[in-house]
């Protein structure tokens, strides 16, 4: 049994040197056991056994790693760096287990951090309107999977519902916050929207519906917000209303963020390069830009002006806004500014009513104004990024190639019903420049209808082509 | 550069090295030999004087031979060991500075009585 227990205490020694010397040191352990008889000699025995261990093992140890050292300096004299196999032995099955628990592990690891990548942090500052903050808020606070339950509710939400979260199927609504609402929104109507009689029809019309029942199955809050908001666009004729539902409370406080929360919004914006994520020239001098928001000038304007640059000598441009959700007008319009030689007319549905703008053009130094410029689209693009996909298509300076745009105007200014329901009203008349409805509810439609993954390559090949003729 | 393992010699490879100059021996032999030599006071456990052996076969200083009795019943075949000439130079050249050492410490008289 000793021996047994000495031959297991052997494989705590280097394996060359195991490989080696195991046999003899265990037929050594026997010379001793057979020679050593009587009590004193084997206590003796197990005192050297034991003593050699602490003595042995780290020299047995320091002798392999000295051979080790020896080998790579007197194999290399001249300092070439090569590669030399150490040990001829393979390796043992237990380093390999180790290796591919290890591996499996950096793997599963990998994956998670790049299927959970850390959102964009967007804050308000006046230039984005209540409603978009709020939304903004609640966009970042639920995961990426549940987005569009803090969307505002449209009538494109409620014919392409969204999956259901947990948090939604948990909580139903009862009728009395259903009749809560209802007269919350009719209420809040006929105080803010810009033309009382068009208020006074909806509100009549959803206390009417109320009446006879119509929303009675409604026990899902988007389900119910998005019901409404089409009731009531229906009833004002006006795409800008929209009833918001999110199953987090609501915050209670409305207006100006806080100091804090705008050194906060500085310093991502400042960590995230303001979300300019590539600035690249390809083949033929096209210049390709791929940007996330449009960030706040006040904190952005010189990293965009250094991007804009950046390209000033190229042949086209491509815009590429499809996960581009939007930010800042100012910034909209500062990114557009040097596609223009003239201040040709702007729509910012933000503006005060009547005010017709023009975009601050030309830029001094600007070679964009007469080259072609592309837009990448995708259902993701969103709010400022429509805005600025929208004014140039209807401008006709550039061509935009992907999906139909998420459909977010964001132009009401937002009411809190609740905890968990809102409204957005427009409280002043809008004037679209450029005629015709916005893209809200709707979103801006693409000049060349191809999969946001493919809208690269299409764009690419189009200015080519141009550059070409 | 990496350290040399006898460089300075240990004492255990030095008592091996003596152990070797009068004839081969295999590893327990070895063992017998220098508890002999050191009258008992040095008992070379299975792992110091393996990698003793081992480190002196890297370096030259003994070999590995055949040969020996292997006439004894049980046993496995053993292997022996042989002080090379660069072993013997280094034994001489140890010896050689322990005497030294010894001079110095008879000039200084730090041996009692004249035994030694």
């Amino acid at each position: 049994m000793f021996e047994k227990l000495f031959a297991c205490l052997l494989c705590l020694y280097p394996p060359r040197f195991r490989r080696k010397y195991a046999g003899e040191i265990l037929q050594l352990y026997r010379d001793r056991v057979r020679d050593e008889t009587g009590l004193f000699r084997r206590v003796r025995l197990c005192f050297d056994l034991l003593a050699d261990g602490v003595t042995g093992l780290p020299q047995a140890y320091r002798n392999s790693h000295s051979a080790m050292a020896a080998v790579v300096v007197s194999s290399n004299p001249e300092g070439i760096p090569s590669f030399r196999i150490l040990q001829q032995e393979p390796l043992r099955s237990g380093s390999v287990l180790i290796g591919c628990f290890l591996s499996l592990a950096a793997i599963a690891t990998f994956s998670f951090v790049i299927s959970h990548p850390k959102a964009y942090r967007q804050f308000s500052k006046g230039a984005m309107s209540p409603i978009e903050s709020v939304l903004d808020r609640l966009n970042r606070a639920t995961s990426t999977g549940s987005i569009q339950e803090a969307r505002v509710a449209s009538p494109g939400a409620e014919s392409k519902p969204a999956a259901p979260s947990v948090a939604s199927i948990d909580r139903k609504l009862d009728p009395v916050e259903r009749d809560r609402v209802i007269h919350a929104v009719a209420q809040n109507l006929n105080r803010f929207y810009v033309d009382s009689q068009r208020a006074r029809s909806a509100s009549a019309l959803i206390l009417k519906k109320a009446e006879s029942g119509d929303y009675e199955s409604f026990a899902d809050g988007q389900a119910f917000a998005a019901r409404l908001t089409s009731d009531l666009r229906s009833a004002t004729q006006d795409p800008h209303v929209e009833v918001a539902y999110s199953t987090i409370p609501l915050p209670n406080t409305a207006g100006e963020p806080t100091v804090a929360a705008l050194a906060e919004y500085r310093s991502a914006m400042l960590q995230q390069n303001c979300t300019f994520e590539k600035i690249e020239v390809l083949a033929d001098n096209i210049g390709y830009l791929k940007f996330d928001s449009f960030p706040d000038p006040a904190i952005c304007s010189s990293i965009a002006k250094a991007a804009m640059a950046r390209l000033n000598g190229t042949d086209a441009i491509i815009f590429d806004l499809r996960d581009n959700m939007g930010g800042y007008p100012g910034m909209v319009e500062e990114i557009a500014a040097p596609l223009f030689d003239h201040p040709a007319p702007w729509y910012n549905p933000k503006e005060p009513s009547g005010a017709a703008s023009s975009i601050h053009s030309p830029v001094p130094g600007s070679r964009l104004a007469n080259k072609a410029a592309y837009i990448l689209t995708s259902s993701r693009t969103f709010s400022g990024a429509e805005q600025f996909a929208y004014n140039l298509k209807m401008l006709k300076r550039a061509t935009l190639v992907g999906e139909t745009t998420g459909g977010g105007a964001h132009v009401g200014i937002f009411h809190r019903l609740d905890d968990h329901f809102g409204i957005g009203i427009p409280e002043t008349p809008i004037t679209n420049p450029y005629g015709g409805p916005d893209w809200e509810g709707i979103g801006v439609h693409p000049d060349v209808i191809v999969r946001s993954k493919d809208a690269l390559v299409v764009a690419e090949k189009l200015a080519r082509n141009s550059l070409h003729k | 550069m990496p350290k040399r393992k006898l460089d300075p010699l240990p004492s255990t490879a030095f008592q091996i090295l003596l152990s070797l100059a009068g004839n081969d021996l295999h590893g327990y032999g070895i063992m017998r030999a220098v508890e002999e030599q050191t009258n008992g006071r040095m008992r070379l456990g299975p792992g110091t004087l393996y990698s003793s052996i081992q480190a002196l076969l890297e370096e030259g200083m003994i070999e590995e031979v055949e040969g020996g009795d292997e006439s004894e019943a049980g046993h496995e075949r053993r292997r022996y060991y042989r002080l090379t000439m660069s072993g013997k130079r280094l034994a001489r050249s140890e010896a050689e500075r322990l005497a030294d050492l010894l001079r110095v410490a008879r000039i200084k008289r730090i041996f009692r009585g004249e035994y030694v």
